[in-house]
């Protein structure tokens, strides 16, 4: 058993790993950068090691300096959390030199899925559903019309060198292809003198659905129900929930399934997250694969009672899993919000500054995962999310008002921050009828 | 609120702390995973220092690299031949002890002696090489070294190869006493050879470089490169400070102090050597890469006189001064635009060898159409800033000196030199005169009548007086339509014949100093017309025209020999 974890990251999250450790009584070690020396992980562990300045580079993202301190605290392992080096594999075959046991899975494993289409042929190869589209370039018409066909409308045309939505049309139907195409490549070959197409489905209105996993080292996989993450702004998620609206008994079945496939193919080991895109019709795709602990992953905790970072510190350790699939029951419904430090006003501008006073809900029901406290000084090195607040109720109509009721009672006196926002959409009649997709803020902000 | 040691901490379950437990596989980074950067102190990955070519990944320092690892660098796999590697050296003085360390560091490091040698294929192109390693002996030249490095420019010699040497060294073999000092008239004489033979010679200075080495073949190269920040000198800096009595400036004899003292043509970082040396080996070969292609591009709208109908230059008989104006606006595009358009492969050679290298100057090794060319231009700044830097385009005397380095380069290896004339004239001040500004004009006007290579100087701004004169010692002179090119400017025409420099618009208009008139005056061969306003963003007419009469200039003038080309320049100049 692991006896002493170096917790390789800050904030919220180093504070969840130490508070889980504490519960397990395994000794942890905090890292933390010149500017993290007031940080409540740096407080809250049993050590405390400066690995550097304030930039990440230098601190948080130095695999030397942080393998260093593990050797010199005597720590086993490292937990890395998520962000910095949680998805580097250089970094957990460095650990894996060492002999620390890196709390997550084995490097090649990380390098493997990290590359995007050697992910993609895995999955395809193990009948995970991907993206339909042309594997190979098209450049004519005709050619178009064909993998167009194959494919299924409505489809995506996008160069091969494209970006900024240059050279990128949809088309809804044959008869609309030839003009489509025609267009995409001629932008095509203005702004990149290159006439490369490919012809890929075009996913409409899609939601964000997440499958959580769990894989011991002895070949035992399991699903822990999903997470539907469509509401993000820019990509970066701001609600989460479980489980989704969108997913009937028989359909979560069947996706967990496809994840579970999918973790198999990878030979994963460790907490995972399938990420796929859910069309309006059910028919859903991979995208792609996080080999690392989820900022979300509380909504996962509330509504099947399993401590994930428990879990993957237990399966780091070599023990097997202690539930089997039947065992995972998805009670209840759980909402999280992402409190961050930024002004939703101003262009979502990051707010740092000094946290004067502040007032968190709580009671039956909420949780709060945060670092910051009164007098803490947020800097702007760093992610601005200071807080997430989660609730849990028998179901979502009880979240929903939960969740409004706890975000009414946050004050945070001495920085901006996106509650307020956050309140808005909680009362947003589209959120609450459970209508959403990955485009909901974007038409929030239209007004539509 | 304070939180410091606020907090219970965790109560350890184990019982096992304070025992110390036989056999436990803890953590441990195993031998040779992490190093530390002897210049910065970090801990580093040992694979990355590997992967950035042994320097820092912190600090960017660079890490000394033993001979085969730099061979390894550089070489096309599997083409390096290793010549004499099991020749050496004897004791001549009988120092004691000698022996036995030489043998120790055999034993060590498995070389022979402080220098390999042999030949090597970069990208393809065949070379002599021989690079020190420093952990024999400091890489100080005995009289092995000194024999392996004379055998290896011998042998290139014959065989018609480039060398490159790649100095490490710090200097004399004290142990071998004058035998040692021989070896720096051994391979410097053997370099002549080589020269003398018309062949090239790189030399790369890495750190450190000094004593002896530097004062012999690390300083002889055509082309002198080093790697960043290398200490490079002849005395080395502790030497110089007991002896002066005085503390030495921050990066004194560092290669960047070198390169702005004129000593070095550029320094190269590691990922970039490989190509740099293969560049320039390319440029120096007689492939059919080297020959000169026609463009295949038929001219739109036939001669160049109807092509100046297309765009709208200004009229014949416009006021000379409105062309003296525009040939000294900031927005006119300047020697180092042409540079950019007209070539390729364009390395850039830095430094006179002698006091400095000056930036007003820009000069190097391109290729036009596929031909190998010298280029050297007169370059102004594009701004206030770059002007500055550049001293607006005015030359000391270490510029003219660089030209002309350049140029004799040329002649060596059969390159046609291109100039660029962009100057209000040599730059007047103290340290010019002290360093003599008007022998480097002076020499350049000597020096240039009899260089055996074709000569080709145009005129694009400013052609003021001797400071363009000594880069227009050329076959034929052209100039763009709204340059200018005078005895001096018109405000110091004005000043001097009429005490009154106010009126230069008066003086531009009798000094016949417009392109126009010149080409009347039968002073330049050819003249084109330009767009107006001409900047960096109208220059494609003007490049496309220019091109063509390079091409042409090249075709007629690189088939005459060097008699035949002196004989013309000097007709040229003898009828004016």
């Amino acid at each position: 058993m692991i006896k002493k974890i170096l917790v390789a990251n800050r904030g919220e999250i180093a504070v969840r790993i130490i508070r889980a450790c504490r519960e397990m009584g395994i000794e942890t070690v905090a890292v933390y950068s010149e500017a993290d020396r007031e940080a409540l992980h740096a407080k809250l562990a049993d050590e405390a090691v400066c690995i550097g300045p304030a930039p990440s580079k230098e601190s948080y993202l130095c695999m030397e300096r942080i393998i260093s301190a593990t050797i010199v605290s005597g720590a086993d392992a490292i937990h890395p959390g998520f962000g910095f080096l949680s998805e580097n594999s250089k970094f957990a075959a460095l650990c894996e030199q060492c002999s620390i046991t890196f709390i997550g899975p084995s490097a090649r494993v990380i390098e493997s899925l990290g590359n995007k289409q050697e992910a993609r042929n895995t999955m395809e190869a193990a009948g995970v559903p991907i993206i339909p589209g042309s594997r190979e370039p098209v450049y004519t018409v005709r050619g178009g019309e064909k993998a167009a066909s194959e494919t299924g409308y409505p489809v995506i045309i996008k160069a091969a060198l494209g970006g900024g939505g240059k050279g990128m049309r949809v088309v809804y139907s044959p008869e609309d292809f030839e003009a489509g195409f025609q267009t995409a490549q001629k932008e095509a070959e203005m702004a990149f003198g290159d006439n490369t197409m490919y012809i890929e489905h075009f996913i409409q209105h899609p939601r964000h659905i997440e499958f959580q996993i769990l894989a011991d080292h002895f070949g035992n996989v399991i699903h822990l129900g999903e997470r539907d993450c469509s509401i993000q702004r820019n990509h970066q998620k701001m609600i989460e929930e479980s489980p989704s609206l969108a997913l009937s008994e028989k359909l979560r079945g069947k996706m967990g399934e496809a994840a579970v496939k999918a973790a198999k193919a990878a030979r994963y080991t460790n907490a995972g997250t399938i990420e796929f895109l859910l069309e309006k019709n059910e028919n859903f795709y991979f995208m792609e694969m996080n080999t690392r602990i989820q900022v979300e992953h509380p909504v996962t905790e509330w509504v099947t009672g399993i401590d994930l970072i428990k879990a993957q510190i237990r399966i780091a350790s070599g023990e097997r899993l202690s539930y089997k699939q039947e065992d995972v029951q998805i009670s209840g419904h759980s909402i999280e919000c992402r409190i961050n430090a930024e002004n939703p006003e101003k262009g979502f501008r990051p707010s740092p500054g000094t946290v004067r006073g502040m007032h968190l809900p709580g009671g039956k029901g909420i949780r709060i995962d945060s670092a910051i406290y009164s007098g803490y000084t947020i800097t702007p090195y760093y992610d601005s999310m200071v807080a997430k607040l989660s609730v849990w109720a028998k179901n979502r109509k009880e979240a929903v008002r939960k969740m409004r009721s706890a975000l009414g009672e946050v004050i945070i006196e001495g920085i901006d921050t996106n509650v307020d926002y956050q309140y808005a959409i909680l009362n947003h009649p589209d959120y609450v009828a459970g209508d959403i997709d990955i485009e909901f803020i974007e038409r929030l902000k239209r007004g539509v | 609120m304070k939180l410091d040691n606020m907090f219970k901490k965790t109560k350890v379950t184990s019982g096992e702390k304070g025992y110390i437990t036989l056999g436990r596989t803890g953590p441990v980074v195993p031998e040779g995973l992490l190093r530390k950067c002897n210049k910065c102190g970090s801990a580093i990955i040992a694979e990355d220092v590997r992967r950035d070519f042994y320097t820092c990944p912190r600090c960017g320092g660079y890490f000394r690299v033993h001979a085969y690892r730099r061979i390894e660098m550089l070489a096309d796999e599997g083409t390096f031949e290793e010549w004499d590697k099991e020749l050496r050296g004897g004791n001549p003085l009988g120092y004691k002890g000698y022996e036995e360390k030489k043998a120790g560091l055999k034993e060590k490091t498995g070389l022979t002696e402080a220098v390999v040698t042999g030949k090597i294929s970069i990208n393809g192109s065949e070379a002599a090489v021989g690079v020190c390693d420093g952990r024999f002996l400091m890489a100080s030249m005995g009289e092995a070294v000194g024999e392996k490095i004379t055998r290896a420019v011998e042998r290139a010699t014959k065989e018609g190869l480039p060398v490159i040497l790649f100095a490490c060294s710090g200097g004399a073999r004290m142990q071998e006493g004058i035998v040692s000092l021989m070896q720096m008239a051994k391979t410097a004489a053997a370099l002549k050879r080589h020269s003398e033979a018309g062949l090239l010679y790189i030399s790369v200075l890495t750190d450190p470089t000094t004593g002896g080495v530097t004062a012999s073949f690390a300083m002889l190269g055509d082309i002198i490169l080093a790697e960043p920040k290398a200490l490079i000198g002849f005395a080395g800096p502790r030497v110089i400070e007991q002896t002066i009595r005085q503390k030495l400036p921050a990066g004194f004899q560092r290669s960047e102090f070198l390169l702005e003292h004129g000593f070095i043509d550029g320094i190269i970082t590691r990922p970039e050597m490989k190509e740099t040396l293969s560049r320039i080996l390319r440029l120096h070969e007689n492939t059919a890469e080297n020959i000169l292609e026609i463009s295949a591009e038929e001219p739109e709208g036939g001669d160049s006189s109807a092509e100046a109908c297309r765009y709208a230059s200004l009229k014949s008989g416009t006021d000379p001064w409105e062309r003296v104006k525009l040939s000294r606006r900031e927005d006119r595009p300047s020697g180092s635009d042409y540079i950019e358009t007209l070539f390729t492969d364009f390395t850039e050679c830095c430094g006179d060898r002698l006091f400095a290298d000056d930036k007003a100057v820009i000069g190097g090794i391109a290729r036009f159409g596929g031909v190998p060319v010298t280029v050297i231009a007169q370059a102004k700044g594009r701004d206030t800033k770059e002007n500055i830097m550049r001293n607006f385009g005015m030359p000391s005397p270490e510029g003219y000196r660089k030209a002309l380095r350049l140029m004799k380069q040329a002649e060596k290896f059969g390159r046609p030199v291109i100039c660029f004339v962009d100057t209000p004239g040599a730059f007047c001040g103290l340290e010019a005169e002290e360093r003599g500004q008007g022998e480097a004009i002076a020499r350049n006007l000597y020096e240039m009548s009899e260089l055996r290579v074709p000569i080709l100087s145009m005129i694009i701004g400013e052609g003021g007086s001797g400071g363009a004169l000594a880069f227009a010692v050329a076959d034929e002179v052209w100039m763009l339509e709204n340059s200018v090119y005078s005895i001096l400017s018109p405000e110091g025409f004005a000043s001097i014949l009429w005490k009154d420099s106010k009126r230069a618009k008066e003086a531009a208009g009798v000094m016949k100093l417009t392109a126009e008139h010149l080409k009347e005056m039968n002073i330049v061969e050819r003249v084109f017309p330009e767009p107006v306003p001409y900047t960096r963003e109208t220059m494609e007419p003007v490049i496309f025209s220019v091109k063509r009469e390079i091409e042409s200039f090249l075709g007629k003038y690189q088939s005459m020999t060097g008699e035949q080309l002196t004989e013309h320049r000097y007709m040229r100049f003898r009828k004016m």
